[in-house]
Parts: C-alpha cells; structure tokens; sequence
C-alpha cells in the first residue's frame, strides 16, 4: 500500500506523518477530500463535473409489464411497472392513476438493516412521485380503458440493489426508462361487463373482442432528467458516491426536461449555502449531462426495438 | 480493480426447449417428453446462472438463477453484533437472515412482499441451513447478515436462495464447512421431476426440497408436503440430490473462475 506524507499544519493530521492511504482515507475524510478538491480531481479521478458511467438497460423483469435496470457507477436500480385495472374516480373519470414506491432493502447498503429502514427511502418515494406527477411524463388520459368504467393504474415499484450515491437520479432514470418500455396488455370485456387482461396466445385463439388493440405503448412527452450535485465550500461535486454524499456539506437535485425546462430543484437544508451564482452553475451542469443521458437512454430504446 | 459485473440484463433465459413450453400444455406432459430425450448429465434440471459481486457496497454478493427464478444475496459481515439482546451464545457467530420478494416478482403483484407468515418462514429455513455449514465457533460475538431478495419468482425460490446465500458467503470470505446446495424435486403423473418451476409446482403434486452439504454428502434441509408413499419418495429424494450435485459442480467452477479473475488482477 501506498503511503503518503502530510504535512503540516493541518491539526488532525499532523500526527499522522506517514499514513497509509485508505487508513488515512477512513480516519481523516473530509482533509482527504479537501486535499483532492483543491486540485480539482476526485479519489476516483474523476473531474468536479463529470458524471459516472451510466447504463439503461430495458426489460430485464421478464414478469412485468415495463422494466428497467440502471447504474450509474456502483448505484443500481431496478424499475418495474405492473398495470391492474381498476374504477377511475368520479372526478377524473377519464383517466388512469399511477402509484410509486422506492424500496431500499437490506441488500443495498450495510447502513440498512431490518428494523432499521433507511431514512432517506421515503424521501425518495415522494420526490419520484411528485417528479413524475409534475413533469407529466404520462398522459393519465392514456391509461383510461373506457370512460367511467375501467382505467389502468400503473404501480411503478423501484428497487435499490446497489447504493452508492446519487439514489434519487438513477432512481428517476430507471423510472423514466420502465415507462418508455411499458407495453400495455390487451383486454377484453366479458359478459358480466368485466374487465380482464388477455394474453398473447389467448388473443389468436378465442377471437375476444379487444378494448384497445391499437394503443400499446405510452406516448411519454418531455421527460425529466435528474442530476444532483453536492457543495461542499466552494466546490460543486457532480454525481457524488456515498462516501462523498456522507462528508460533504448539503447535496441539491435539479431536474430538467428535454424542452429545457425545470421540473424541480430540491435542496432540503445543509450547512452549505448556496448562492443564485451556485445554483444557476448547477443547473448548466444539469443541462450538459441531460443531453449524455438523453442519448444513453434512446440508445438503450433502440437496442430493446431491434430485439 | 477491473469493471464490476453487471447485473445480467438479458430476459430470454435458455431453458431445454423454450418453443415448445406454452401454458396451454399440461406442465408434466411437456417435462416427461423432455426427461425421456434428456442425457443424464442434463438431470432435466432449469437452466442455472450465477454471477458473484454484484452488490459492491456489501461483503459479499450474488445473484443465482434456476430458470425463471432470479435472486439476489447480499452477506454483511462479520461483524460486530448489533443489538446485544438476541446473542444467544457467547462462543458462536449471531447468524440472521431476511428473504423478501419483490412486488413485481410473481405474475399478481404481491402487497406485502415482507413480514408474511412464508417470508418469516422461508428466513427461518434459509437461516438454520446456513448456519450448518458456518464455523460460527471461530467468530464468536459476531454477527453475519444474510439478506435474500428474489426478483423474479417461478417456483424454486427456496432453493434458489440457498443457492445464491451460499456464493454470497463464499464471496464474503466467511468460514465455511462445505458449500451448501439445494435443489426441489416432485412427483407428476408417475414420473419423477426435478428442479419445479411455478406451473408444475401448483399442479398438486408433492414437492420436495433438499439442501446437501455437497462433499460431504449430508443432509441439512429436507421439506416435503402432500402425500408420497414411502418407496417413490426415496427416488425422488434420491433425484434431488443429484440435481443439489450438479447445482454444487456448477457453483464450484463459478468459485474457481471467480478466484482465477482475483487472481490475474493481483497480477500474481
């Protein structure tokens, strides 16, 4: 292992002449970070403003009825949409309804433990739910079946298997990309006025009398694109893992669509104050990796249509 | 370290002859045609699929496929014990364990996917078979977390688990006996069936799952419901075990590749 000497004048470290590099790492974080972000660089040599590698892929649950994996780094989630049918309310009697949850199980992270769900999972859960709702991705009339009587409701669950930082991005990523998968099941009306899926097979063999053979698949208008940021001093750190979500003073969100415009800037608190200089250099940060992610995720379309 | 493996994304899993396995034919018709044409070397067993690492935040990780079957385990530790009451006894390792599904897993989305009376039950039995083969008495006041989380479930899922609990903990370096592996087996229309998906399962023949310690060849988990008499129930056992056989022969080549890799990327 390397080891690496420091020098004086920093009061923690001036004991630790020569220190390995991880024990230093794990004893001393934030002058371990503040050392790599004076030179602008990061442990993992990254730059300040460059975002880890990210990958969409769609479909991996073959049981649902949209899909969707996404990394970004080490972070993974796994998006899946099952649609059932349901009765519309009376006030919106003419669409379908979605319900989101984000579960973090024990596998993603030790700092999850039965008994001790992680305290950021609900946080999460609702900020994709107004996300989603806001930006109106979906068309809720798209999910109406026929008008008063019948309309899907979409239950979107999103699963963390991997954390390591930046959750609420590949999160609303994997999200985003489930609905651009969705294929929506035929249904049929039988005798009773009831609505039910037909299958596949199904459909060739019995000659039922299909709702809506032609409209399959969403139409998803502009979607929203997440980056968070942490700040830390002076510094503003794109796409943080967990170990620099941990140190650093207060992390902020913001998520624009394809057009440009904002969706949502979320910054809950922190020590760090962000000025109106600060935020709007964020959201020019956002707009740059939008137009990577944008590109990510209709490469990852066009390899599912080819399939 | 080189790029972490990704989590298998492809959803067309190679099973023995995936054309001719529609719903609308009966399960055990399709499985006697296949066991009749198949080698022995083939056992009529699911297609398996297991990757080690994949969840870089825990010790140790895998995911493990029998099939349609899909899971993910995740080991933490050991560790130090977190809440003092439950330490039973001072001299051995605290093994927990927690086996949840998702709600997308099966085909109707399931509502409480955690704390139902198969979840708790199914922890229990991951947990005791596990603790079989652990040498608890070298990490006293410790503890080893064994999280279990099926993705996609197609019957199996029990043994699927243990499958994939035991690569996590080779991945995680916990001291072990032996490798632990489990394979189901049942009893259709005369003819003895291994590896049971969804279909075949709820067909109301009996099922049987064991877990072996495969070199040396004991029993740790043996669970059978519905009626058998007592001369098929040896064949089928008999079945199972060789299938927990070529699970083991399976995972024992993940093992040694995944130590090869380690290996060249020591550069040694």
């Amino acid at each position: 292992m390397e080891t690496t000497t420091i020098g004086g004048g920093e009061g923690a470290t001036g004991m630790a002449a020569h220190m390995e590099v991880e024990a230093f790492r794990r004893l001393f974080p934030l002058p371990f970070y503040d050392r790599h972000l004076s030179k602008s660089v990061r442990p993992d040599a990254r730059t300040l403003d460059s975002a880890r590698e990210t990958t969409i892929s769609l479909g991996p649950v073959a049981s649902a009825d949209g899909s969707a994996l996404v990394k970004i780094g080490e972070t993974t989630m796994l998006a899946a949409i099952k649609l059932e049918v349901m009765t519309p309310s009376t006030e919106s009697s003419d669409e379908g309804s979605i319900a989101v949850e984000f579960y973090m199980p024990p596998i993603c992270s030790p700092m999850v433990r039965p008994g001790r769900p992680a305290e950021v999972a609900p946080v999460i859960s609702q900020q994709l739910s107004d996300v989603i709702m806001s930006s109106r991705m979906v068309n809720l009339k798209e999910l109406c079946l026929i008008s008063g009587k019948a309309s899907w409701i979409a239950y979107l669950d999103v699963y963390c298997l991997n954390a390591d930082g930046s959750l609420f991005d590949a999160a609303l990523l994997s999200a985003v990309a489930a609905f651009t998968h969705l294929q929506i099941p035929l249904v049929s009306v039988n005798e009773e006025g009831r609505v039910f899926t037909v299958s596949g097979e199904q459909q060739e063999k019995t000659k039922l009398e299909l709702v809506n053979k032609e409209k399959r698949k969403l139409s998803i208008g502009n979607t929203p694109f997440p980056v968070t940021c942490v700040i830390h001093k002076e510094h503003i750190v794109v796409d943080p893992t967990a170990e620099e979500e941990a140190i650093m003073e207060t992390s902020i969100t913001i998520v624009l669509d394809t057009l440009g415009n904002l969706v949502s800037i979320y910054k809950p608190g922190g020590v760090g104050l962000a000025s109106t200089a600060t935020i709007k250099e964020c959201i020019s940060r956002t707009k740059r990796r939008m137009q990577d992610l944008k590109i990510i995720l209709e490469e990852a379309v066009s390899v599912m249509e080819v399939d | 370290m080189g790029p972490p493996p990704t989590l298998p994304t492809s959803h067309s899993f190679s099973s023995p002859s995936p054309k001719t396995l529609q719903e609308t034919k009966t399960p055990f018709e399709i499985r006697f045609a296949l066991l009749s044409s198949l080698s022995i070397q083939n056992h009529g067993m699911r297609h398996l699929k297991g990757e080690i690492g994949v969840v870089s935040k825990a010790d140790g990780s895998a995911l493990f496929e029998m099939g349609n079957t899909r899971v993910i385990a995740a080991v933490y530790g050991p560790k130090e014990i977190q809440n003092k009451g439950q330490q039973m006894n001072n001299n051995e390792a605290l093994v927990r364990c927690e086996y949840s599904m998702a709600n997308f897993s099966t085909g109707d989305r399931t509502r409480r996917p955690k704390g139902d009376r198969r979840s708790t039950e199914i922890s229990l039995v991951i947990r005791q078979t596990m603790e079989a083969c652990i040498l608890t008495k070298l990490m006293p006041r410790s503890q080893i977390d064994i999280f279990v989380q099926v993705l996609q479930a197609d019957g199996g899922t029990r043994s699927a688990c243990i499958n994939a609990a035991t690569l996590a903990l080779a991945d995680a370096g916990v001291p072990m006996r032996d490798i632990i592996t489990s394979c189901s087996a049942g009893y259709l229309c005369t003819t003895p069936l291994l590896d049971l998906n969804y279909a075949e399962d709820s067909a109301g023949g009996p099922d049987v799952t064991v877990g072996i310690l495969a070199k040396m060849d004991k029993v740790t988990l043996l669970q059978m419901d519905a009626k058998l008499p007592l001369d098929t129930f040896e064949n089928v056992m008999q079945l199972a075990i060789e299938g927990c056989k070529a699970v083991a022969q399976y995972i024992r080549e993940i093992l040694l590749e995944n130590t090869k890799q380690l290996e060249s990327r020591r550069g040694s």
